[in-house]
């Protein structure tokens, strides 16, 4: 006879934290340095300046990023050949190079030639044209993994292109693509830590900075993996949330 | 219906699925397809029901040809309802929410007239208590069932319905062919492909028999099923009739 | 010739092993090597030879510091805010990286006997208002700094009103007074003067020193011992005319316009 201990889940990851913490605690305790954490303390200001700006920037970049990636599946799968290419040109040529190099070209070349100043909206925008490359994909995998049939019960109907899109297509769409799309949201917030190369003061500069003038390396970057946690988790749950609510699957 | 023929040729790439399809039927209610897989009877069915273009030849329906621009054929398609064998109903709504759903975007009726429409036919079909169920909560037999129910209530001319027990086991075969049974009853006309032989026999008035992209054979079901002439098509139900 | 063979075979690991062990005992016992650690990105201190290799001032410095203590020297190229840490947590033994000996810095480690004299200068874009450092805390000015520099540290506590832009490299710092983002970057006197002469047309060079600075190596605090042989280094080297050697060979321009100009030069 079997006696299996099923252990409640908050309790599961309540002790797996413990233990991770517990681990990082112990290489903590061997590094041989004195604390400073006053010292950090004192900028706490900056801290929270630099968080903000970073909630900021994601959240913006986050949207713009949704409509960009979902123009971009449009096209991809548009009859038209020209867009098609359009799209695959853009998906290709911003998936294959590095977010810092576009984050330069694109502030120092692209934007001062046609006049953009802010560099808070140009990082906003280069940060969406980047993930929405990505998120182009994720659309089209998710539109693809529907049936054909459904395609053809929708036009047996009477339903206009439109109409197939809006109440047939897009809502399954939505759901297939829903952990793969948090998935990216979550990139897109640690990706903009990037924005500092072009001086946008975010949340890591604002740690980076910080190390500078108190040389407390640990006590300036441990608030900073805390403070992406505490945007990157609630994105997770939520995302989690939704797709238990919308599952359609027996 | 009087259903009229013409020369219908299909083609996908290179492949040629309908090869000169010729039909003059008299006037029945349902028209039943038969033949062996590959034969070009799906083909034959989507291009009857509007949903693809033949590269050449004509359809016509009580003399009135299909048009060829899409258009034209969706507004076809709205006067026609389509039964596919698997995956027609909207997953990501219930059952009742998939029969509304063309009665009020696509036909214009108000949410409480299209509740006021399906109310009859779910008693009639004994669908009204599994109905506020998503479709993976539904059997397959019930998820053909409402299938047909939504194709029904908008009041088409006349329905298509492709293999639509070809995905079924048995029990729920028998449940959707009992469905199929009922709409001969009421007078509704169709069109059906399928591999059951007996039913066929049993519901058609028609039967043709479509093989090698082209129609072999046509008449009662008495005609082509037992006393075909041709030989290929005796074969055929030959070796049907021997397995069941 | 089978004989032959199979002796071989048996007698070849064998040899390997022995030649192996000579050649590991002349080299042994090795002294432990000299870790330096500096940014190399900033000619002619700390750069890089076409062939990728470490090349430039403090290089030289470094290898012969190596030689006065016995060590042979490795240099490795870290992040110029990632020195201190780098420093402090063992990875390397000492910084040469043309960093100023600032209080702030000397609470976290020590610092040699200064080797070098220079100051905080200003790259001015051609078309700011900006003509000496007391233009700079206006507000509405943009300032331009490298992360973690002295001239990040002045800024950031010195100019209140004036914006802060706070970038990871000297080159995009430029770029920024250069396309008129920025009206000045803070930096060293010798840098300014060398990208003002590469973008002559669109940058002014304020080069006399509104702060003076002297750089040090860095060194950890317990470590007095290795702080008193780097000390006598430098006053040897300098004695020998090291650094004249240098100055001459790495900065014969500068040093020249410098004279020429009256600002204080650099050994």
């Amino acid at each position: 006879m079997v006696v299996s201990c099923i252990m409640p889940r908050w309790l599961a990851h309540c002790v797996v934290v413990l233990a991770f913490a517990a681990l990082i605690g112990l290489a903590f305790a061997r590094v041989d340095s004195t604390w400073n954490w006053q010292g950090v303390w004192a900028y706490r200001a900056k801290f929270l300046q630099g968080f903000c700006v970073t909630l900021v920037v994601s959240l913006s970049a986050l949207v713009v990023s949704t409509l960009v990636g979902g123009l971009a599946a449009v096209m991809l799968g548009s009859r038209s050949t020209l867009l098609e290419a359009a799209g695959r040109v853009y998906v290709e040529v911003i998936r294959g190079t590095p977010l810092l190099v576009q984050l330069l070209i694109g502030f120092y070349v692209v934007a001062s030639a046609v006049g953009l100043e802010n560099r808070y909206v140009v990082g906003v925008l280069v940060l969406a044209l980047f993930s929405g490359a990505y998120m182009a994909e994720i659309f089209r995998g998710g539109m693809a993994a529907i049936p054909q049939t459904q395609r053809d019960a929708a036009r047996a109907i009477g339903l206009t292109p439109w109409q197939s899109l809006r109440l047939v297509i897009l809502p399954q769409a939505v759901r297939h693509v829903l952990p793969a799309v948090a998935g990216q949201f979550v990139s897109l917030v640690k990706d903009s830590s990037l924005l500092s190369v072009i001086a946008v003061s975010e949340f890591t500069l604002a740690a980076q900075e910080v190390n500078s003038f108190t040389y407390s390396t640990l006590e300036s970057y441990l608030p900073l993996a805390v403070g992406y946690l505490l945007i990157t988790l609630p994105l997770s749950s939520l995302s989690r949330l939704l797709e238990r609510r919308f599952k359609y699957e027996a | 219906m009087r259903l009229q023929i013409d020369g219908l040729v299909q083609r996908f790439g290179t492949a040629t699925v309908l090869d000169g399809v010729d039909l003059s039927t008299p006037d029945v209610e349902a028209l039943v397809f038969v033949g062996p897989s590959g034969g070009g009877k799906s083909t034959l069915l989507r291009i009857l029901a509007g949903l693809d273009v033949p590269v050449a030849g004509s359809v016509a329906f009580e003399g009135e040809r299909l048009p060829r621009e899409e258009s034209a054929l969706r507004a076809y398609r709205r006067t026609v309802g389509t039964v596919f064998q698997s995956y027609n109903l909207f997953p990501h709504l219930s059952g009742l929410d998939n029969l509304l759903l063309p009665l009020v975007h696509v036909h214009g009726l108000t949410e409480a007239e299209a509740r006021e429409r399906v109310r009859g036919p779910l008693e009639r079909f004994q669908l009204a208590e599994h109905i506020h169920k998503r479709p993976a909560e539904l059997s397959g037999g019930q998820k053909q069932r409402v299938a047909i129910l939504r194709a029904l209530v908008v009041q088409p001319r006349r329905l298509f319905l492709d293999e639509p027990t070809s995905a079924l086991d048995p029990e729920m075969t028998a449940e959707v062919l009992q469905m199929i049974g009922e709409l001969k009853s009421t007078g509704t006309q169709f069109v059906l492909v399928t591999h059951e032989v007996g039913f066929a026999r049993r519901v058609a008035d028609e039967v043709a028999f479509i093989g090698d992209g082209r129609v072999l054979a046509h008449g009662t079901p008495g005609e082509v099923i037992d006393r075909c002439p041709v030989p290929r098509v005796h074969g055929f139900f030959q070796r049907i009739l021997a397995e069941s | 010739m089978q004989g032959m063979k199979s002796f071989m075979r048996r007698v070849t690991p064998v040899l390997l092993s022995v030649i192996l062990c000579l050649v590991s005992a002349s080299q042994a016992p090795a002294a432990p090597p000299l870790r330096v650690g500096m940014e190399l990105s900033y000619p002619p201190f700390e750069m890089t030879d076409a062939q990728g290799r470490p090349a430039g001032v403090s290089v030289r410095i470094a290898e012969a510091l190596g030689r006065h203590l016995g060590r042979p020297a490795v240099i490795e190229n870290i992040s110029f805010d990632g020195l201190i840490p780098a420093l402090k947590t063992g990875k390397i033994d000492c910084i040469i990286s043309s960093m100023t000996a600032t209080p702030e810095r000397s609470r976290s480690i020590a610092f040699s006997e200064p080797y070098l004299k220079t100051g905080l200068a200003l790259l001015v874009g051609g078309r700011s208002p900006v003509q000496s450092a007391a233009d700079l805390d206006v507000a509405g000015r943009t300032i331009a700094v490298k992360k973690g520099t002295t001239g990040h540290q002045y800024a950031s506590t010195a100019l209140k009103h004036a914006r802060l832009l706070v970038l990871d490299k000297e080159s995009a710092a430029v770029l920024e007074v250069v396309q008129g983002k920025a009206d000045v970057f803070i930096y060293d006197s010798l840098s300014v003067y060398q990208n003002h002469k590469r973008h002559a047309d669109t940058t002014r060079a304020l080069l006399r020193p509104f702060r003076a600075e002297t750089w040090a190596i860095g060194l950890r605090p317990g470590d007095g011992e290795l702080r008193d042989r780097v000390n006598g280094f430098l006053e040897a080297f300098r004695a020998d005319g090291g650094f004249d050697r240098l100055g001459d060979e790495f900065l014969a321009e500068e040093k020249a316009f410098f004279r020429e100009q009256g600002i204080p030069f650099y050994f």
